[in-house]
């Protein structure tokens, strides 16, 4: 088989995108990861109230 | 050790994740909080149809979901973003810092329930794609188009010029040569 350079093969149609794009979607992924851990982190780490506790504990004890 | 004393333990520990998922869900923190217990009671009163060593989480996470739209059902929730307490997403970050997480904020509270839950289970949980669709009772491809979703909206709205400029600029292809009549060469 002849072999055929990359660049005269009859490749399917390859849209073309700006690098810088690719650099914006990646720095806004990383922007909004980060975002996110700062809005939600918190609420994770706060203390169980207590009463929610109450409510597990006492269902354990039946 | 006893599967009660198993089961108590394995929902107090995923506790902090039902409330990150309750968050994501009402954007509302005492909204959150009363979803959480009221999940909490509907596990313990439904512990015995849990198969002990099946996926507790997706279990927790599907009934405090499915809670969350019962909820909605019954109070015909109609919450406007303008009722969203501004301090929903309280942060002591620097102001410049502030500014652009209260706008994250603000167009958080804009997506879509659906939508905003999964993206927040899939970054601040780290969940998988095919956990994410077990917790939410969905199919993985259902549950990678709400992420996609969630991102390319919030993307548009964050970004704005910039997502128009990239919709808008028309794809540019290699193209084949065509013949007089327009037809592709082979």
């Amino acid at each position: 088989m002849k072999h055929v350079p990359m660049k005269q093969r009859k490749d399917k149609p390859v849209p073309v995108r700006p690098p810088e794009e690719g650099k914006a979607d990646a720095a806004f992924d990383l922007w909004l990861h980060r975002g996110l851990h700062k809005l939600f982190d918190d609420v994770a780490d706060e203390p169980i109230p207590p009463e929610l506790l109450r409510i597990i504990e006492e269902d354990r004890d039946k | 050790m006893s599967e009660a004393l198993v089961f108590h333990d394995q929902v107090i520990g995923i506790l902090p994740k039902l409330r990150v998922q309750a968050l994501a869900l009402t954007r509302n923190r005492a909204a959150a909080e009363d979803l959480v217990q009221d999940a909490v009671c509907n596990a313990l009163s439904a512990q015995d149809s849990f198969i002990p060593g099946t996926n507790f989480a997706a279990w927790m996470h599907r009934i405090l979901r499915n809670r969350f739209i019962s909820n909605l059902r019954k109070r015909r929730d109609t919450t406007d973003i303008d009722d969203v307490p501004s301090s929903v997403f309280a942060t002591d970050a620097p102001h410049e810092d502030r500014l652009a997480l209260k706008e994250l904020g603000q167009a958080m509270t804009r997506l879509p329930a659906d939508q905003r839950e999964a993206l927040v289970m899939v970054v601040v949980h780290g969940m998988s794609y095919e956990a994410l669709a077990q917790a939410t009772g969905c199919a993985v491809g259902t549950a990678k188009s709400r992420v996609f979703r969630a991102r390319r909206q919030l993307e548009s709205w964050l970004l704005g010029e910039r997502s128009e400029r990239q919709a808008a600029r028309p794809q540019i292809r290699a193209e084949r040569p065509l013949d007089e009549h327009g037809a592709l060469h082979s």
